[in-house]
């Protein structure tokens, strides 16, 4: 109330000072910024959802942001399927077995894991969390060759789950949940539920879990866009074609078809560059589509959120 | 006596909860680390007596010296590219609140959902002067043909507007989610003594979000350590050889899997993994970004 009153004489000042012709030319900047920056932003993937509609031929001789032809996605999408008898069909597949265990056992592990830091008596807390942190900064790139070095001895070289497991290593997930069962849910409410005789598990199950849903859609958000376009670890990981998932089969395609250098593979090859744009398509889109459902969810800040004590 | 049964079995429930994660951090974050080491040191095709000679060999390596030189050149416009554009594009946002503020930050993410494969296929069409929809701004620049991007030695800024492209718009929207985080009370009070738009974002909403984008500095710098997949694949599609070897995790890949030299390969993973882990101390330890988490001793 103070504020204000003391403020108006000010602030009326300001207004008539600063939404003056410099301001007003500052905003244009700003819209011109944040307009241009956006316009990039989409150019690629307006260029991606079209090349597909055109053949190779009319791809390079044609305006980049022509239309060719609906019947064209289907030929394109018929020569994609002629590939090694539609194994593109298998690497959506595994993509989403692979993305969809990673996603269920990576969201379990770290919501327990969490909720034990958080709200138990665990041995080692700090230690634990510390080493959580680390791994959480450490990119999983860093640990691809150690882990194929593991994989290798185990004996789980070219296995689907060498891929799932991995990945399922949460540790950013371990850290979010923890953040939010000591910090977005009052530690009071366990204290009563434990005075009232409820052991942990009841806790955690009627109490605590009843209320992260939001952490759950969260959790499933990053963990999802990590796994569905996974590309060096299961690169190295899996070898055989029908394990690929869609982001290294699309690598290749890349690699093994003459479409973006006409020395690779066999010339005959009916993968040429609106099959590859096609291919990549079907990676983008659902990422995509994840993004947009979610961007609820990142508003309110990621970060900000998880650190404020 | 009824506390300590209670305590009791809170840490029991504690550790079965823990258990799973546990199990997926030995297994995947610590025991490939310590099977690595063990390797890094063990006999090589170079080097059959093994040891530290190992290590030294890969820094010896002809390859090893001009790949490092590469991911320094590539951090060093990567990293303060990210920082400077994401600070000042979330600032921008946070400027305009409205009905237009949601449709920018979805465009803004739009490119994250184009990574690795696509992403090559894309900045190949997009630099490619024939195809390229920038033919006009390519022409304007004096690039007609396609090698005149593509040549070895001015690779680095490609590889940075493609890692560049494909995180910068997630990080954007990101902060722009901690600055929301700030409280209206301390805008109003800037603008109250009578600061401007310009040094409300640059001395009263930069600082407050300060740790955030330390943070995301380091991060950014931890991941573009280990750049691979764009010159991996552009050196295996676009122009065969280009980038072959061109970073770090590149070389560390075909120490593995052409030279058949794992313990080389070993040792190079680990020499970028410590010095991943020394960023991530740093960011613990040395910054205020995990304060009040329960880090710091009390």
């Amino acid at each position: 109330m103070t504020t204000e009153s003391i403020a108006l004489p000010g602030r009326g000042e300001g207004i008539v000072r600063t939404r003056g012709f410099g301001a007003a030319s500052g905003r244009v900047v700003v819209w011109i910024v944040l307009a241009v920056f956006g316009i990039l932003s989409i150019v690629p993937m307006i260029w991606l959802i079209l090349a597909p509609s055109k053949t190779g031929q009319q791809l390079n001789d044609n305006p980049p942001f022509s239309f060719g032809s609906f019947e064209q996605y289907g030929v394109t999408w018929n020569n994609l399927l002629s590939q090694n008898d539609g194994v593109i069909l298998k690497w959506m597949a595994n993509s989403v077995t692979y993305t969809a265990s990673i996603v269920v056992i990576s969201c379990v592990t770290a919501v327990l894991a969490g909720y034990a830091l958080a709200a138990t008596t665990l041995p080692f807390k700090r230690v634990l969390l510390i080493i959580t942190l680390i791994a959480m900064i450490i990119p999983p790139v860093a640990l691809v060759v150690p882990l194929f070095v593991e994989i290798s001895a185990i004996g789980l070289y070219d296995n689907p789950a060498s891929v799932i497991l991995t990945s399922s290593f949460y540790p950013f997930g371990v850290f979010l949940a923890y953040i939010y069962f000591s910090t977005s849910i009052p530690t009071e409410i366990y204290e009563a539920a434990k005075v009232d005789g409820a052991g942990e598990f009841t806790t955690f199950f009627r109490i605590a879990l009843p209320l992260s849903k939001g952490l759950f859609g969260m959790l499933a958000f990053f963990s999802f866009s990590a796994a569905w376009v996974n590309y060096f670890l299961p690169y190295v990981l899996l070898q055989s074609q029908e394990n690929f998932n869609l982001s290294v089969g699309l690598g290749f395609l890349f690699t093994s078809s003459p479409a973006l250098n006409p020395l690779n593979g066999a010339q005959q090859s009916l993968i040429g560059r609106p099959e590859i744009a096609l291919a990549s398509l079907f990676l983008a889109i659902p990422i995509l589509i994840v993004f947009i459902a979610s961007s609820r969810l990142l508003v309110r800040g990621v970060l900000a959120g998880a650190v404020k004590s | 006596m009824a506390r300590s049964r209670s305590s009791r079995r809170s840490l029991v429930a504690g550790s079965i909860m823990f258990a799973p994660y546990l199990i997926l951090l030995v297994l995947f974050g610590i025991l490939p680390i310590i099977q690595a080491t063990v390797t890094s040191i063990g006999p090589s095709i170079v080097n059959p007596a093994g040891g530290l000679q190992n290590f030294a060999d890969v820094v010896a390596d002809v390859r090893f010296l001009p790949a490092l030189m590469n991911v320094v050149v590539f951090l060093l416009m990567y990293v303060p590219a990210m920082i400077i554009v994401v600070s000042l594009m979330s600032l921008l946002l946070d400027t305009v609140q409205g009905r237009w503020n949601l449709p920018l930050r979805l465009t803004y993410i739009v490119p994250a959902s184009m990574t690795g494969a696509t992403a090559v296929l894309i900045w190949y069409f997009m630099l490619e002067p024939s195809l390229s929809p920038y033919r006009d701004a390519l022409h304007a620049l004096g690039i007609t043909q396609g090698n005149q991007i593509w040549r070895q030695g001015g690779l680095a800024w490609i590889f940075v507007a493609m890692a560049f492209f494909v995180g910068a718009g997630n990080w954007i929207v990101v902060q722009y989610g901690s600055l929301q985080s700030i409280s209206e009370d301390v805008i109003e009070a800037a603008r109250i003594d009578g600061a401007n738009a310009w040094q409300i974002g640059w001395r009263i909403k930069l600082p407050l979000i300060r740790k955030y984008l330390v943070y995301m500095g380091i991060l950014v710098f931890a991941a573009g350590l280990q750049v691979f997949v764009e010159p991996q694949l552009i050196s295996g599609s676009v122009y065969t050889g280009i980038a072959k070897d061109w970073s770090l995790n590149q070389l560390s890949y075909d120490l593995a899997f052409q030279s058949n030299n794992l313990a080389g390969s070993a040792a190079l993973s680990l020499m970028l993994l410590v010095v991943c882990i020394v960023a991530a101390i740093v960011v613990i330890f040395r910054t205020d970004f995990f304060e009040g988490t329960g880090v710091g001793k009390k």
